[in-house]
């Protein structure tokens, strides 16, 4: 690497850092600080009082967009696990006449974006009486994730040998056995990518939130901030920092922890073709 | 031939979880989609078949082909702003060593975080009283103004276009990483052994071997820019004047709050078209097809 090309590179870095940099700053701000010009770039006076008012407003209404946001990330991952374990199991090792026309009909679902399907698929969620509730929301999360991580599993178990489960199958063991005792210990990175990917898509969520939630029985965390910043709250700009700060933590932790999966996941589909 | 029946009804077994969530959540929502666009919708319930009326009434919307118009300006306003970046980083970065580990990082960052975070962050960094960008260009004396970034719309595609590039073009970036990783190093080898210049390597080995990479990471992210909406939701609201609403806000707006179902269904059906569309072009443009 030249000197030329690593300046650019710092000096795009530091570009890239400082827009985290300035809302993490603002959130610790006081008020009377945030709302000064000239901006100041560090401040004497950190303050939680920006986080303060996003968790005591409204009777702690924000807390309550997380804990939603929370579950709903464990029933997604969970409902992706069992659809792409199981699936990709059974379009890998179990493959039969028509499991590849199943298998193309599924990848389909990443070409038809669910953003045209919302229509559809608010009046099915009225009539099974989910709108507006967390298993609702969760079920439509999880067939829309679904597809790249069942192309992920399925192509994690063909990079593993078929040998493996002949000799299980000769010493009686039960196809379960062999995918959750055999070939699953195996396919832990993908498994890992999966929930990376899935924990990412639901906590990063917002059109289908916003349309399919209308309460905080159900709303995520994004529409959450939204519904804050466009109340009372509009003008705001520490506690909307603060929002924004709280909201990109664990989206964060959960990246750096597991980016290696993440990357491996997202690059192995498009290297193979 | 017991085996194989065996192995067969296993198979289907273990597809089952996946099979029922498809067939209720997407194929019959896609049917449905279809059969709601022929159809007008009574306040009261109920519905009755009106043929193409749907699609003639779309045809005819002013709103519709404006906010068709708005989506595609701003997929080609944002789409270099990704990729010439992306494929610069992608080039200097595509050696695996700490250093560039590092940079890689940083420049992926942004993409896990969500878009409605991102949007109040530089919404933040755009505002014209308070904003940082509008202090930074009044210190170095590019502006004797506080202007309103969001404001007027060429800025407002332009600048939140730039928000989307900071975001997202890390991802593009990481794609065409691991396709550089797969062209042969005895090819650069034998480059430089003839001679030849960075810009010719680039020219004559990268460029036409990364081509299918490119395509792919292109379909992405321009089907991406297409499907639109949270960024634009919460920096513009469609303003000024809807000249940055996009298709998926108009038809969340048809359906949602003019609670036109039909007209909503039948723009649904063509946005759909429209993206199998763009995937196919770029596809055959890639000779990804051929192969």
């Amino acid at each position: 690497m030249s000197k030329s090309v690593l300046i650019i590179l710092l000096i795009a870095s530091v570009f890239f850092l400082s827009v985290f940099y300035w809302t993490v700053l603002t959130s610790f701000k006081p008020s009377n600080e945030v709302l000064t010009y000239p901006p100041r770039f560090i401040t004497e006076n950190p303050t939680l009082i920006q986080y303060n008012k996003l968790f005591t407003a409204s009777n702690g209404i924000f807390l309550r967009y997380i804990g939603n946001t929370f579950v709903l990330c464990v029933m997604s991952i969970v409902l992706v696990l069992i659809q792409s374990i199981l699936g990709g199991y059974s379009l890998s090792k179990l493959s039969f006449k028509g499991s590849n026309t199943i298998f193309l009909i599924i990848l389909s679902i990443i070409m038809v974006p669910y953003q045209s399907l919302v229509i559809p698929l608010y009046n099915l969620l009225s009539n099974l009486g989910l709108l507006d509730t967390i298993p609702g929301l969760t079920l439509v999360y999880s067939t829309f994730y679904m597809p790249f991580c069942l192309f992920m599993m399925k192509n994690y178990f063909s990079s593993l040998p078929d040998s493996l489960r002949e000799s299980a199958l000769i010493d009686g063991a039960s196809e379960l056995k062999i995918l959750t005792k055999v070939y699953l210990p195996l396919a832990l990175p993908a498994v890992a990518t999966v929930i990376v990917y899935v924990f990412l898509q639901t906590w990063n969520d917002f059109i289908l939130s916003l349309i399919f939630t209308s309460s905080k029985e159900a709303s995520n965390v994004q529409v959450g901030i939204m519904i804050f910043a466009s109340s009372r709250f509009a003008q705001d700009w520490g506690l909307i920092n603060a929002g924004a700060t709280f909201s990109i933590i664990p989206s964060i932790i959960v990246f750096l922890l597991l980016q290696k999966y993440y990357v491996q996941g997202m690059t192995s589909g498009s290297t193979k073709g | 031939m017991r085996q194989r029946t065996r192995k067969t009804l296993l198979g289907i077994a273990f597809l089952l979880p996946v099979l029922v969530m498809v067939g209720i959540f997407f194929i019959y929502p896609l049917i449905m989609v279809v059969i709601m666009s022929f159809q007008k919708w009574q306040v009261l319930g109920g519905s009755e078949f009106v043929g193409l009326k749907n699609y003639a009434d779309a045809i005819t919307d002013n709103e519709f082909w404006k906010t068709l118009w708005n989506t595609i300006i701003y997929s080609a306003i944002v789409t270099p702003m990704i990729f010439v970046p992306a494929i610069f980083l992608a080039v200097v970065l595509k050696r695996t060593s700490r250093t560039t580990k590092f940079f890689r990082t940083v420049f992926f960052l942004p993409y896990a975080i969500s878009f409605v975070a991102a949007s109040y962050m530089w919404k933040w960094i755009y505002s014209d009283t308070y904003g940082l960008l509008n202090y930074l260009l009044n210190l170095l004396g590019m502006l004797d103004q506080q202007i309103n970034w969001l404001g007027s719309t060429w800025s407002a595609r332009i600048m939140v276009s730039i928000m989307v590039a900071w975001k997202t073009l890390g991802f593009s970036m990481v794609i065409l990483i691991a396709g550089l990783q797969g062209i042969s190093p005895s090819l650069y080898e034998a480059a430089k052994s003839d001679g030849a210049t960075k810009w010719q390597e680039f020219r004559y080995i990268t460029f036409p071997l990364l081509r299918p990479t490119i395509v792919l990471a292109l379909i992405i992210s321009v089907a991406g820019s297409f499907k639109a909406f949270d960024h634009f939701y919460i920096m513009t609201h469609g303003g000024p004047l809807k000249t940055t609403e996009t298709i998926v806000m108009y038809i969340n707006k048809v359906a949602f709050e003019y609670y036109n179902i039909g007209l909503g269904s039948a723009i649904s059906v063509v946005f759909i078209g429209i993206l199998l569309v763009i995937s196919y072009l770029q596809l055959k443009a890639g000779g990804l097809s051929n192969e």
